[in-house]
């Protein structure tokens, strides 16, 4: 299995180039924007990342979590990141802090400064492997005299699914540990710019935190404090979800797509107003103000001129993708999305400036578009993670996969 | 001759070390990083494509940023940080010979900044977009057979006859101590007129499309569209003066789904803080001085638009003069003592905002509406309206119209 990257690269977190060959080239645009997709190299040992099993991705950084239990950095400052990962199973990295989570603790480490110390940590102590019951302390880095005890019920798990932890979640700005009530029964949690997507054991989603773009799927914009089920989607039960800057995605078990939230660079694959048409043209993205647009119109049949544009939609949406697929896996950036299907496509859509949608261009786009480049080479994708403006992809050349259900 | 660059580079820091770059820890090292790469190019006498594409990455990472959380809580130095953006996108664009397209995206540029970002460096975008304009104006030709008055549409406006007994009152160049206590005290509305007859604006530089033009023409400003604010279809964009003109002003450009032209509004914007020129032609009213707070504390709004604008029954927090330039303008004014009668919207957005619609309203739904007692006036060049603090006030435009508000305590 390999990683692509392709998207962001101003700090060398997909790829660096060699020295003399940055020296020659006056234009360098590459080396900050990569948009054909890259075979991701360790910068320490070449072939190191073939056994990479997971990619966690921050602004400027991206993690490698190894099937040797330790966590590689590439990406802005990488090298004065000097923790010692070994035994890690799971980590995630924001653009301040790197959390790490070993089968006895977890840690959430600042990037920024050289403490000797994590921040925030947390041990988790298991009682009984049968029973299911986890007694842990938590105990955070400036608290120096508090100290917490908290029995809490869970469901036993071998795998930490961070930002999951006992009894609750790792945000990326402090408070670090937020609680969850054991009611609710997480199974995965996405953390979006600044609103949070719970997935439960039955297949129910909730949302809560900022509402302001529809990220929420409540219907309307209001934000809110506490968890509250997407009751749009309930009776289908999902089996995936993720969060970008603004928006939510998440997939049924059937695999269907579900998209809500903000839709101003086609992040959603919904006609955008601030995308051209052609796609040879690049329309400025950032410098226009949003508009909010009610969505509930379907555009009338056989009337091509009047398009309906959708600038916030604030319930989830089913969305209709061409060719029809069934999807098992997203990823969501800042402002794209990336999805791979149970066929071992990746479309991409949303964004494009940074080349982060793969399609070797710098357009964004406001439907969903099959990433040629995996086809083309015979490759099998099978996983996706977004950073905030990047996608990294995993794949098996196609004959492998072959060979391995024979 | 001296090029652009010189005249803007003049207005930079000496060298590299001069350059300040102070944020608080709010700002992720990643980010500084990006900013001081840029400022490296800014300084290096090496030819880089890199330049704006740094320019961009600060620019996009600090948009992101100030669109997250509520625009009231956003950091400052978020802010500060899409200024700087701002300053060295215009550097990149203005480096080697520009040209008029690239001069004019320099002073987009530098309005995006002084719009949504905060002032650095002394607010050396206002020094930017100085020197950009006189650049523009060098190079445009001056049309000076720029008949307007022919492209505008004769639009005779429905002028609602003000019945005399409902008529606000109107007094000429009264004393401070006249106003203060016959109508700032009692909080009774009133239209003073002759107060502003000095202005440049009324005067010597007498405002008019074709002024507008020359002085701000080229300069982005937000506008918004839709026929009311509490309109489901009412949006905001940005324009520059000159596309707000020609496509709402003269109606050069039909919207073409409804047929019907669409309302823009340049509407409660702080212009004469983005365009300092256009400061110079107003004067803050001496009445002012009556209240409590600072002169530097009274906040001016630019409102500026065709025939129809309409502004729904509000109130406002603030004493307000509202000063009539261009143009006329229909005002109704309700007391804060009929509020019960007004049907005030219960959500927390618009509690300020009346549901009814003043001059067609629903009788069904908003009974007590027409049972409430009120002033109506036309206000004329010159005229400017005392609201007092709270007042209800309904506002449409009867003609092409700019007028200054003032809210001061």
């Amino acid at each position: 299995m390999s990683w692509f990257g392709f998207g962001f690269n101003a700090f060398g977190q997909i790829c660096v180039q060699e020295k003399s060959v940055q020296e020659e080239t006056s234009d360098a645009v590459g080396e900050v924007k990569v948009s054909v997709p890259v075979e991701l190299r360790s910068h320490v040992d070449h072939s190191c990342c073939l056994k990479t099993c997971q990619i966690r991705a921050s602004w400027s950084r991206r993690a490698c979590l190894h099937e040797s239990r330790c966590v590689w950095l590439a990406g802005f400052s990488a090298s004065s990141i000097s923790n010692d990962t070994r035994g890690c199973r799971d980590a995630i990295i924001s653009e301040s802090h790197l959390t790490l989570a070993f089968p006895d603790r977890i840690e959430s480490w600042d990037v920024q400064r050289k403490d000797k110390t994590p921040l925030w940590s947390m041990e988790i102590i298991p009682q009984s492997e049968s029973s299911g019951i986890w007694i842990f302390e938590c105990t955070e880095h400036q608290k120096i005299t508090t100290n917490m005890l908290l029995h809490v019920f869970c469901h036993f798990h071998t795998g930490v699914n961070l930002p999951l932890v006992p009894g609750g979640y790792i945000a990326s700005k402090p408070p670090i540990f937020r609680s969850l009530a054991p009611h609710l029964q997480a199974k995965s949690l996405a953390l979006g710019g600044d609103h949070v997507i719970l997935l439960t054991a039955p297949g129910a989603v909730y949302s809560w935190g900022l509402g302001s773009h529809g990220q929420l799927g409540h219907g309307g914009l209001v934000s809110e404090e506490e968890p509250r089920t997407v009751e749009a989607l309930w009776g289908v039960p999902m089996s995936s979800v993720a969060a970008g800057g603004w928006h939510s995605v998440c997939i049924s078990e059937g695999g269907d797509l579900y998209v809500w939230g903000w839709n101003e660079s086609g992040q959603l694959g919904l006609p955008s107003r601030g995308l051209q048409k052609a796609p040879q043209q690049k329309k400025a993205q950032p410098t226009e103000l949003s508009d909010v647009s009610t969505p509930e119109e379907e555009p009338h049949d056989g009337d091509k001129h009047e398009e309906v544009f959708i600038s916030i939609q604030a319930f989830p949406a089913l969305l209709d993708v061409n060719p029809s697929s069934d999807f098992q896996r997203a990823s969501c950036g800042s402002r794209h999305t990336a999805a791979v299907t149970t066929s071992g496509c990746l479309f991409t859509w949303g964004w494009g400036e940074y080349g982060q949608l793969g399609h070797q261009t710098f357009n964004s786009l406001d439907e969903p578009r099959r990433v040629e480049f995996f086809k083309a080479k015979d490759l099998h994708v099978v996983d996706v993670v977004c950073g905030p403006w990047n996608t990294f992809t995993a794949a098996v050349k196609k004959g492998v996969l072959d060979l391995k259900n024979t | 001759m001296e090029s652009l660059w010189s005249k803007l580079s003049a207005a930079l820091p000496i060298n590299e070390e001069q350059f300040p770059l102070q944020f608080s820890d709010k700002v992720e090292s990643s980010v500084v990083e990006m900013l001081t790469r840029s400022r490296h190019q800014l300084y290096s006498t090496t030819r880089s494509n890199n330049q704006t594409l740094y320019a961009q990455v600060v620019l996009d990472i600090s948009w992101e940023r100030l669109n997250t959380g509520t625009w009231r809580d956003v950091d400052k130095d978020w802010r500060r940080l899409y200024s700087y953006g701002c300053l060295f996108k215009v550097a990149a664009l203005c480096r080697e010979s520009p040209s008029e397209h690239e001069i004019l995206q320099a002073v987009r540029t530098c309005d995006m900044g002084l719009l949504m970002g905060a002032a650095v460096m002394d607010n050396i975008l206002q020094v930017f977009v100085r020197i950009l304009q006189s650049e523009i104006r060098k190079t445009t030709k001056e049309e000076t057979d720029y008949v307007e008055a022919k492209r505008m549409k004769i639009v005779v406006p429905r002028v609602p006859p003000i019945k005399e007994e409902l008529a606000v009152e109107r007094i000429k160049c009264p004393s401070l101590e006249s106003f203060n206590t016959k109508y700032l005290v009692p909080l009774k509305p009133v239209i003073l007129e002759g107060i502003i007859d000095h202005w440049p604006a009324l005067n010597n530089r007498p405002w008019s499309l074709e002024y507008l033009r020359s002085v701000a023409g080229c300069r982005t400003v937000p506008v918004e569209v839709g026929s009311r604010y509490t309109d489901e279809d009412w949006s905001q964009t940005l324009l520059t003066i000159n596309e707000f003109i020609d496509k709402y002003i003269l109606e050069k450009v039909q919207d073409s789904q409804s047929g019907e032209r669409a309302v823009g509004y340049l509407a409660q914007h702080q212009l004469f803080d983005q365009i300092p020129e256009l400061k110079e032609d107003i004067r803050i009213p001496d009445y002012c001085c009556l209240g409590e707070g600072d002169e530097d504390d009274i906040t001016v709004n630019a409102w500026f638009g065709p025939t129809g604008t309409v502004s729904p029954l509000h109130q406002d927090p603030q004493q307000n003069f509202l000063a009539q330039v261009v143009g006329s303008k229909y005002v109704r004014l309700y007391s804060p003592e009929d509020t019960d009668k007004l049907y005030p919207h219960q959500s927390q957005l618009l509690h300020n905002t009346s549901q009814v619609e003043v001059e067609n309203p629903d009788s069904e739904r908003f009974p007590k509406f027409v049972r409430a007692p009120y002033l109506e006036c036309v206000l004329q060049p010159g005229d400017v309206l005392f609201i007092p603090v709270k007042h209800w006030h309904y506002v449409r435009s009867l003609d092409v119209s700019f007028s200054v508000s003032f809210w001061w305590s």
